[in-house]
């Protein structure tokens, strides 16, 4: 979930490499987020991982990962944040609401490459 | 009553007889007869007695009224003037003498046939005619001038005394002074304060006894009195001879007229007004501290919008630096992204000029990658995010060392490192600050001659200061000051890359710690980092 296009479509370069590109959906916000969780009936079909970028307008990152992990039936998807930047104060805070990574967007394709096998690692 | 001295005095006595007879309706045969019987008996009295007196005056017997005429004297005269008295018992009805221990009397009696009740208003009468009977003569009237002139003299004597006591006792100093500006009286009090007393009224006479920064003024005023001849007040410190204090007085001169207005004395004054100047300066001490409070408030209140502006602007500089630095980093993340894949995925359709151009975009957005995160670190460095404690400098040196391990290996570099002190300050900052110095010591070095780089302690009061020096290029002296500011940078990129953010980083911490740092340098031959840390906090 990243409001950038942009990013949806780099990132998507990094997944067509490692192979995953048709496991995973792009929303742009996190109110398109959220209805899309509710949209699954059969707990079955929940994604396997939940990355958020953190900086978005109307509901931020950080207020959709307290919302998955204050919702029962969603508290067991695992979610990454995934900022443009560093941020000791903005990761402490997401890591107490239960994400399990903070990780910052990549600037080398080697980076990205390593991140985007991080998540393929989800996906199996 | 007639004092019967003289010859004057007799004429005085035949007189005042007569007149009494006269008054008490005698006939003027009896008039002369009695008059003449108390001459004759004054005439011996005058002749041998010592100071007599005649008395003359009315008396009455068993309601028979008499004039009764008492010649007295110390010395019994009566053996001397059996003749006088057998003469004088012819001419009135009874003559007696009478002695005392003090004094020897001749009483003359001659009943009065007067018609009427003689009252004794009417006794008061004959009384009082004499008190103010006219001179008969140019001696009495010169004896009673006398007299007069002797009771007046008496008693300006006593008032004499009187104005002094006064003068002496009030609580003010006074003087007199003549017309030729002679001071000829002073009373005790002054004489008291001053311990002598001026001769005159020129200001130089009092220039002794004036407080010096007061006399231009007194001279001034004194002087102007005296030549335009009006009175003068004024307020200047004179010096109290017991205590050598200086008291301030209101002093006054006022010139006396005579009739025919013109002057003919000076009376001076002198008022002690040192309480009351006392009072008066606290007064006005307290005013100016009221003033200089309130001034102090309106500065204070001044003082605080100005540091919750600064607090403010602070607050927008970090929160616009970080949102900046984060907001850069986002099209520069893009911009690797498209130049990797350009160069992944087309590098082989590109000529060599190409991919030069390529890679000079990279080196860009890497430098520009490097000034957001300096950037970024110099906006996030707020004490408030600062854990302070004791902290062993000779760790913090000994883990920049090992950071710049490489570098120093690469360049051949010598670090000597002296016994330093504990300090209270942030781990993370002080080894940020002393990686910049070395790292910079290490960068600006000269071509060919390997850095030796020292770094000693000085202790001083309360403070301690560590010295950073090298055998660097250096850098003119005058730009010791501006080499701190933000983005300041005295080289070109190509020779030195660099942002110039890293001084103002280590001047931004040094002043976290409420210390400084300040630098020295000679071109060519060494540059010195002076960091001042106050000494270690007992906690």
């Amino acid at each position: 979930m990243d409001d950038d296009l942009e990013d949806h479509m780099m990132l998507d370069e990094y997944f067509k490499e490692v192979g995953i590109s048709d496991k995973v959906t792009f929303l742009k916000n996190g109110q398109l987020a959220l209805q899309y969780l509710e949209g699954i009936e059969d707990s079955s079909e929940l994604p396997k991982l939940m990355v958020l970028d953190l900086n978005m307008p109307v509901i931020t990152g950080s207020q959709v990962l307290l919302q998955i992990k204050q919702t029962p039936r969603l508290r067991n998807i695992p979610v990454i944040i995934f900022s443009t930047s560093e941020n000791e104060n903005e990761k402490r805070k997401c890591l107490s609401f239960g994400a399990l990574e903070y990780l910052v967007k990549p600037i080398t394709w080697e980076e990205g490459d390593r991140i985007a096998r991080r998540f393929a690692s989800f996906a199996e | 009553m007639v004092n019967l001295d003289n010859e004057m005095d007799l004429i005085l006595a035949h007189k005042r007889a007569m007149k009494l007879c006269e008054l008490t309706g005698f006939s003027l045969l009896t008039q002369t007869s009695v008059a003449t019987a108390i001459s004759e008996i004054a005439r011996c009295a005058i002749e041998f007695g010592k100071s007599s007196t005649l008395t003359l005056g009315i008396d009455s017997i068993a309601n028979r009224k008499f004039l009764v005429a008492v010649i007295g004297d110390k010395t019994d005269f009566s053996q001397r003037c059996f003749e006088a008295c057998s003469y004088a018992r012819r001419l009135v009805s009874d003559v007696d003498i009478k002695r005392t221990s003090r004094e020897t009397q001749i009483v003359l009696r001659q009943q009065l046939s007067f018609s009427g009740t003689l009252t004794e208003a009417k006794v008061d009468s004959f009384a009082d005619y004499f008190k103010n009977e006219p001179p008969i003569s140019a001696y009495d009237e010169l004896r009673r001038k006398n007299l007069m002139l002797q009771d007046l003299a008496e008693k300006l004597r006593a008032s004499e005394e009187d104005y002094r006591m006064l003068t002496d006792t009030l609580p003010v100093m006074m003087f007199s002074v003549d017309i030729r500006g002679q001071i000829y009286y002073t009373n005790k009090w002054l004489q008291d304060y001053f311990g002598a007393a001026p001769k005159e009224t020129s200001a130089a006479a009092w220039q002794p006894y004036i407080f010096q920064p007061d006399y231009h003024l007194f001279s001034k005023e004194l002087t102007g009195s005296i030549l335009h001849q009006v009175p003068l007040t004024g307020q200047y410190r004179f010096k109290e001879k017991s205590s050598g204090e200086y008291r301030w007085h209101v002093f006054s001169i006022i010139p006396l007229k005579n009739e025919k207005e013109k002057i003919s004395q000076w009376i001076g004054f002198l008022v002690d007004i040192n309480g009351q100047k006392q009072i008066e300066q606290a007064l006005k001490d307290n005013r100016e501290l009221k003033e200089i409070q309130d001034q102090l408030y309106q500065n204070q209140e001044e003082l605080q919008k100005k540091v919750i502006e600064l607090n403010r602007s602070n607050y927008e500089l970090e929160q616009f630096a970080h949102l900046a630095s984060h907001d850069l980093q986002e099209p520069l993340r893009k911009l690797f992204f498209y130049s990797d894949v350009l160069k992944k995925r087309y590098g082989l359709l590109l000529d060599t000029t190409g991919m030069n151009m390529l890679n000079n975009m990279t080196a860009a957005a890497n430098r520009m990658k490097e000034l957001i995160s300096d950037l970024l670190s110099y906006s996030q460095l707020q004490k408030q995010n600062l854990r302070f404690e004791h902290v062993e400098l000779n760790d913090i040196l000994r883990d920049v060392v090992k950071d710049l391990d490489l570098t120093i290996k690469e360049k051949n570099a010598v670090i000597e490192i002296d016994n330093l002190p504990k300090v209270t300050g942030n781990v993370l900052r002080l080894r940020q600050l002393f990686n910049n110095l070395i790292s910079n010591s290490l960068k600006y070095c000269k071509n060919g001659v390997p850095p030796h780089i020292s770094i000693v302690s000085r202790p001083g009061t309360d403070q301690n200061t560590i010295i950073v020096r090298d055998n660097g290029i250096g850098f003119d002296d005058q730009y010791s000051e501006k080499i701190f500011g933000l983005f300041e940078r005295l080289h070109t990129r190509d020779k030195f890359p660099g942002t110039g953010i890293g001084l103002s980083i280590c001047k931004k911490i040094a002043e976290l710690h409420n210390g400084r740092i300040t630098a020295h340098s000679v071109v060519n031959e060494y540059a010195a980092f002076e960091v001042t840390l106050p000494e270690l906090e007992k906690a």
